[in-house]
């Protein structure tokens, strides 16, 4: 007979332990902990646009920020329109004038602010745009 | 002092797990609390037409012409709201898919008119975008 002592009755705690890192690993991969994106620009709904995935954003995609003031970033660094030139240019040289542009502008910025953007863009001759739009929200809202 | 002398030579020799299990429960609650849904976003792709202002952007004659200006839109010439231009459009997409649709945006509108009126040629199809700033 199994014997049944109180004092002797252990879980085993070893699967516990495996899920719980198992749990931890998945958060620490999935986590960002810095965004690399200005969050002042809030973006308009865009529920029939392409969904932007992993697959479709090939790491040479540039993707420009417009606020709605109209100030221009690129990773967080603000620019004036002759630095966003050179780094285009620049870009152009090395790439050709056929990677992705993603503009991210502010619902509420003024078309003006964006138009110097695309200027800029069709300057180097770039001519295909794209703009950010937000497909399903899923950010709680502030 | 009368504590009791632990007994290391037995042949269960048990390693405390309590903290260790706390740090980790500590630093799971830390991760799903700093844990943040992203949104989904689309993108809405549409050609610049070359700024060169003698440079004909379309060899159609007559595109289809959405103006974006600072209270809505006007398709064609007439103002309407965002539904009409949505059954507008649809009507243009019914007889080609490939037609032509110029963007014109006045330069104080709002860029949230555009994006939406992307969006609605998107929706029923249409690739074929161009903006043009007035």
């Amino acid at each position: 007979m199994a014997k049944t002592r109180s004092d002797q009755c252990e879980m085993d705690m070893t699967p516990m332990i495996d899920v719980v890192f198992q749990l931890i690993i998945f958060f620490v991969v999935t986590l960002k902990m810095t965004s690399d994106t200005n969050k002042d620009i809030i973006l308009e709904d865009g529920k029939n646009g392409v969904i932007i995935t992993e697959k479709n954003r090939p790491p040479s995609t540039l993707e420009i920020e417009v606020d709605k003031r109209g100030m221009i970033t690129i990773h967080n660094a603000r620019m004036n329109q002759d630095q966003l030139d050179t780094i285009l240019r620049n870009r152009v040289n090395k790439l050709g004038n056929q990677f992705p542009i993603l503009i991210r502008a502010d619902f509420r910025t003024k078309h003006e602010e964006v138009k110097k953007v695309m200027d800029i863009c069709t300057r180097r001759g770039i001519w295909k745009l794209s703009f950010v739009a937000i497909q399903e929200h899923k950010a709680k809202k502030k | 002092m009368a504590y009791k002398r632990r007994n290391n030579k037995g042949e269960n020799p048990k390693l405390d797990m309590t903290p260790m299990i706390d740090v980790v429960f500590q630093l799971l609650i830390f991760f799903v609390v700093t844990l943040k849904q992203e949104d989904i976003l689309s993108k809405l792709s549409a050609a610049r037409p070359a700024p060169d202002p003698n440079a004909k952007p379309d060899q159609q004659p007559d595109p289809t012409t959405i103006i974006v200006c600072d209270q809505g839109f006007l398709f064609n010439g007439l103002p309407m709201r965002l539904d009409e231009l949505d059954r507008q459009i649809a009507r243009v997409s019914r007889s080609s898919k490939t037609a032509m649709v110029l963007v014109k945006c006045t330069m104080s509108s709002p860029h949230k008119f555009l994006v939406q009126a992307l969006d609605t040629c998107n929706k029923h199809g249409l690739q074929n975008l161009s903006i043009l700033t007035m």
